[in-house]
């Protein structure tokens, strides 16, 4: 893997807290924009072209809760950088900011990609 | 306003398009009364919104008359104060990734706003410290208000058209409720 996201790949977005799931979730069942508000940059899995499965297995053995997917063309769209910033525990791990130089989404972007992640489970 | 005959519709179609795209309404009088009017599509998603607004409208004046000043606890608020507790137990990298926990004042100052306004946000956190309620009006527009500790609050909304404004207010009760007022007014 590498820093090229093509616009075809997902990258899926645990939505914390854990301990109250239903937090970021509006009456409709859609996903707060709120959710997608970071100064430190939006954290994502990247998909890898992976099956579904097989990125939701990985991401729960980190954690439990809800997982948004999104596609990269939907960071695109709006002018947000997708970055490949793999760690030692998570070798997928990946961040959307705002701008080359502004790790922090606008509104505008944030209520875009909230209307466009689909909840995965 | 041009009245035309089906026969001059028919044979110049285009130019009737053309004309109610423009602006102008085509009135095409037909036996029995049964008239058509054609009309550009701005003009028609502009009368359905007017049509949502005078319901609106009409709805929350009525709400109003019928309520006394003290607003009632209705279910959506009791739901989301408790929210507003959850929200306030929210411990040090609550989202994972470095976020917060929110001041006492912070979630008094939205408690006496929620107990304030007429009509009842969605209410969430935000890993920026700050507190974002969201509304959703009849004509499809969206309206975010981010609140924090300072004497202001940001304002964005996007209407059913995609138009997009940004701005600061006030914080206190009084102008934000009327700003909720005048988005659902």
């Amino acid at each position: 893997m590498d820093n090229i996201f093509r616009i075809d790949e997902k990258l899926y977005r645990a939505v914390y807290p854990p301990e109250v799931m239903d937090m970021f979730w509006k009456r409709d069942g859609s996903v707060s924009s709120a959710a997608f508000a970071d100064r430190n940059g939006l954290s994502v899995d990247r998909g890898d072209y992976r099956p579904e499965s097989e990125v939701i297995e990985y991401m729960s053995e980190r954690f439990t809760g809800h997982i948004v997917s999104l596609y990269v063309k939907n960071c695109n769209d709006v002018g947000a950088v997708v970055k490949y910033s793999p760690s030692k525990s998570n070798v997928y791990h990946s961040e959307i900011h705002g701008s080359a130089t502004n790790k922090l989404l606008s509104k505008t972007q944030r209520r875009h990609l909230a209307i466009k992640a689909k909840i995965v489970c | 306003m041009i009245i035309a005959k089906q026969m001059d519709i028919r044979s110049n179609i285009k130019d009737f398009f053309d004309k109610a795209y423009e602006g102008e309404d085509i009135v095409v009088p037909r036996k029995q009364g049964k008239n058509v009017v054609i009309i550009s599509e701005d003009k028609y998603k502009s009368l359905n919104q007017n049509k949502h607004i005078e319901a609106y409208a009409g709805a929350i004046a009525k709400q109003y008359k019928e309520s006394s000043s003290v607003v009632p606890m209705t279910d959506v608020k009791s739901d989301n104060l408790k929210k507003l507790k959850n929200i306030a137990e929210l411990r040090e990298n609550w989202n994972g990734n470095g976020a917060k926990p929110f001041s006492g004042s912070l979630i008094k100052k939205v408690r006496s706003l929620l107990e304030a306004l007429p009509i009842q946000p969605e209410v969430f956190p935000t890993a920026l410290q700050t507190i974002q309620l969201e509304f959703d009006n009849a004509r499809h527009d969206h309206m975010e208000i981010e609140i924090d500790e300072s004497d202001e609050a940001d304002i964005f909304i996007v209407t059913y058209f995609g138009e997009e404004t940004e701005e600061t207010i006030h914080g206190d009760i009084k102008t934000i409720s009327e700003r909720v007022m005048k988005f659902y007014g």
